[in-house]
């Protein structure tokens, strides 16, 4: 299977899948599966803002300026549609540009979820949602049926059971596998097809687990890592060199969303909405930071993590209001925290570097 | 509530608040600035205005205790509290106060001391900067039993909201208004509207009185007479000279987004529009000499609006609308005491930053039709990604289908450290060029 990610593309397309760009975060990859179209995220493209910044101002996070980067360079040709779920006052503003100012022509799907606090009406009104955006989808895309969406949702849970293990495997110790490694594989899910992503995640899982047998010299400091993506892809490659051991991760694009608990709703749209309210507390639904806390310190606890790095990318609101609350209650708890401020894919800096290796040194 | 502090009050707003006004006045009469050329005379009825808000934000001192204290933002459905005696306090009013009085950076520096980010919403910032500092203008804001917050304006409100409740330990209750990328349908405003009646146990438990629907529908009447007649006084500058500027507008607008369902503010703007209908009849503008006539995009430039509105009249233009003082008229006709929970979830889902840019740029093309506008004057705002993001787009396409000079102005709602002077200038220069050829 290609490792560049145009040429895989290049090959669904060739089976007569449609691709479908989806700007982060939350959204049911099922759907896409179910209609015959790749979702492809677009998080931190590894291109220059150079086109984007004629439509956006310098205070706009990276995220959304690489996105649109991506579509203005030319480069999402192979996109047949977008999909741009309601993350953030910033992604839902580009969306708005893309569908009615840059004059590109492919079809624009939007996503509303629901904010918390989430009380009753929330479930219904998610659930209605994804009706409506199968129906809009399905103009564009291939139409749903109940068998082809009952089976994706089972891929989907097939995949979240594999994570599910990974992740508990490398919380647990039993899982020899440097934090560059593992986040590569799991990223990939971002654009592989569903049976694609859960074989490369079962052998990880397998060759992991095979490492782990055997005895690791100086095991270093187990820490969370929080933030968004964890982009800077230099960050986890200096803390596999320090030989830090990443625990857990609160990281919107990894276990914020790909960690729901699998219903048991035979209805598919049930199931998903289920899901949905069932992922861990996040800063873009507006979930509380309390829940947040509590769900990092469970985290800590139980896999004998002594730090939290934040990964915090420059303008992103959602985040930057949690951070400085999150990071003062866990260390009230006990907890170290670096909060590192980053631009995505602009490398790591001499001084972030330093910060990172004396934190490390602190936690012993 | 207790019936020492139901008595404090009353005495506070019955003689108290009276007391003050007349000292304020008198206080006023010592301190006359000279007139400046350029303008007409100015407003009458902003004194009243003055009084208004001073004796709401001096009420505020005494309401914890003999009213239950909520605050809320600028576009949250207001009219559900005012049915239960809420007091509210509107942060982002607040936070234009700091700005105007030049305060606003120093707060979010008390804000940015605890870790806040410096590229966070200033509006935040300065009212989180105010939690930890106590600094104000305002004397003192009373401490909240409620926050209460709508995201029709933004997201941001939700994440400040949510932190705030984290602090304050108080409920914290969210009126979810789904994004109109298109157009909203019924799921919509079934969700808005089950959300709204599922609030009511929570805030007459604060509030500790019954909803009672009656109520709901005369508050309801009144904020929308209240929007309606803000909306015709903001119209009176489609006359040509138009009788006021958008930066009176931006200070008179205090009341129908803090007092909206109070019968103070109908009554406030109801003697406005006379006054401003008595300056259309004899030809008084409030700029001598209007040449230009220019509309304003974004949220003012707080601590800059009196400047610029010297600079810009000495040029002979003046500012005769805006898109965010609209934005309190714009949907409010909506509201109908005969369908009251959807005609309210109506009225705030549609307003102009819950709506898609291409809405926007509608409603910018036909102002500038409406009111025969000559330059657009972007202020791109750093606080505020959700008017701002989409703005240069919104500026090409309008010169481009209406031959509109504009310019962009980069700068921040209150943080002053986010404002170069010399840039201003420069850009301006230009403008002013552009708009005489
Ligand atoms: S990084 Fe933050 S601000 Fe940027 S798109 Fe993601 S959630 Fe929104
Ligand atoms: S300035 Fe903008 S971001 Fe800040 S509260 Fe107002 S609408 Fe929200």
């Amino acid at each position: 299977m290609s490792d560049r990610r145009q040429d895989y593309l290049r090959s669904q397309k060739a089976l007569g899948r449609h691709v479908l760009g989806v700007f982060p975060a939350l959204y049911p990859r099922e759907l896409a599966w179910a209609m015959n179209s790749l979702p492809v995220e677009i998080w931190d493209p590894p291109l220059a803002g150079a086109q984007a910044h004629g439509h956006l101002q310098p205070y706009i996070c990276s995220v959304v300026r690489l996105g649109l980067e991506l579509i203005l360079s030319g480069q999402a040709e192979l996109c047949d549609a977008f999909l741009f779920p309601h993350t953030c006052d910033s992604i839902q503003n580009l969306a708005s540009v893309v569908h009615d100012y840059i004059g590109q022509e492919r079809p624009c799907y939007f996503l509303y979820h629901p904010k918390a606090p989430v009380g009753p009406s929330a479930r219904a009104y998610y659930l209605e949602q994804l009706k409506r955006l199968a129906g809009q989808m399905g103009d564009g895309l291939e139409p749903l049926t109940d068998e082809r969406l009952a089976r994706a949702v089972a891929q989907g849970q097939e995949i979240a059971r594999l994570t599910a293990e990974l992740y508990a495997a490398r919380a647990e110790g039993g899982l020899a596998t440097g934090a560059g490694e593992f986040y590569r594989v799991l990223r990939r899910g971002e654009w592989l097809w569903p049976e694609d992503h859960a074989a490369e995640l079962g052998a990880l899982l397998a060759a992991g687990r095979h490492a782990a047998t055997r005895p690791r010299k100086n095991p270093g400091p187990r820490i969370i890592l929080s933030g968004i993506v964890p982009n800077p892809p230099e960050v986890l490659t200096l803390l596999d060199e320090l030989g830090a051991a990443v625990a857990h991760d609160d990281l919107l694009g990894c276990g914020r969303r790909l960690l729901f608990t699998p219903s048991q709703a035979s209805d598919p749209w049930v199931a998903l909405t289920e899901q949905y309210l069932s992922l861990p507390p996040c800063s873009t639904r507006g979930d509380s930071i309390v829940a947040r806390r509590d769900r990092i310190l469970e985290l800590a606890s139980a896999s004998g993590a002594k730090g939290v790095i934040f990964l915090l990318v420059k303008f992103c609101e959602p985040e930057l209001f949690d951070a400085p609350i999150l990071a003062e209650e866990l260390k009230t708890e006990g907890l170290a925290v670096l909060p590192l401020e980053v631009e995505l894919n602009q490398g790591l800096s001499g001084q972030t570097a330093t910060r990172v290796e004396a934190f490390l040194e602190m936690l012993g | 509530m207790s019936l020492i502090g139901e008595v404090k009050f009353e005495f506070m707003r019955d003689l108290g608040a009276p007391a003050l006004m007349r000292l304020g006045k008198a206080g006023k009469k010592r301190a006359r600035r000279p007139a400046d050329p350029h303008f007409g005379p100015p407003l009458k009825c902003a004194a009243r205005l003055k009084q208004i808000m001073t004796r709401h934000y001096f009420l505020a001192r005494y309401a914890p205790g003999a009213r239950p204290v909520a605050w809320v933002t600028s576009g949250a459905p207001v009219e559900l509290l005012r049915v239960l005696g809420y007091y509210t306090i509107y942060p982002e009013n607040h936070g234009a106060l700091c700005g105007a009085a030049r305060m606003g950076s120093r707060l979010c520096e008390e804000a940015e001391k605890k870790g806040f980010s410096q590229d966070l919403c200033s509006y935040a910032r300065i009212d989180l900067g105010h939690f930890f500092s106590g600094q104000t203008p305002a004397g003192r804001l009373p401490k909240p039993d409620l926050l209460f917050a709508s995201n029709n304006i933004c997201q941001t409100v939700l994440y400040w909201y949510k932190a705030l409740a984290h602090y304050l330990k108080v409920p914290f209750i969210l009126f979810d208004t789904p994004y109109n990328y298109g157009s909203i349908n019924e799921a919509d405003i079934d969700y808005m509207v089950a959300q709204a009646k599922e609030m009511i146990p929570t805030l007459e438990k604060v509030a500790r009185r019954e909803f009672n629907e009656d109520r709901f529908k005369e508050v309801l009447d009144l904020a929308k007479e209240t929007s309606l007649t803000w909306g015709r006084v903001l119209a009176t500058m489609k006359q040509k000279p138009a009788p006021m500027t958008i930066f009176d507008a931006f200070i008179h607008l205090a009341p129908v987004v803090s007092l909206r369902g109070l019968p103070v503010a109908l009554a406030y703007y109801q003697l406005m529009l006379e006054e401003l209908e008595q300056r259309v009849e004899r030809g008084v503008g409030a700029v001598v000499n209007e040449r230009k006539r220019l509309m304003w995009d974004n949220i003012a430039i707080w601590f800059k609006v009196r400047e610029f509105a010297k600079i810009f009249a000495a040029h002979g233009m003046n500012f005769v609308a805006a898109t965010y003082t609209n934005a309190w008229a714009e949907t409010i006709h909506y509201l109908d005491s005969a369908d009251t929970w959807r005609s309210l979830a109506k009225a705030y889902s549609l307003v102009i930053l819950n709506n898609n840019l291409n809405h926007r740029l509608g409603l910018m093309e036909n102002m500038i039709k409406d009111y025969a506008v000559d330059g657009l004057v972007v202020h791109s705002a750093r606080s505020c990604k959700p008017y701002s993001v989409g703005q240069y787009d919104m500026r090409r396409i309008l010169m481009e289908r209406l031959n509109v000079p504009s310019v962009v102005i980069e700068a921040d709602i209150t943080d002053s450290r986010h404002y170069s002077e010399e840039q201003a200038r420069t850009r301006l220069e230009a403008f002013f060029e552009a708009l005489e050829d």
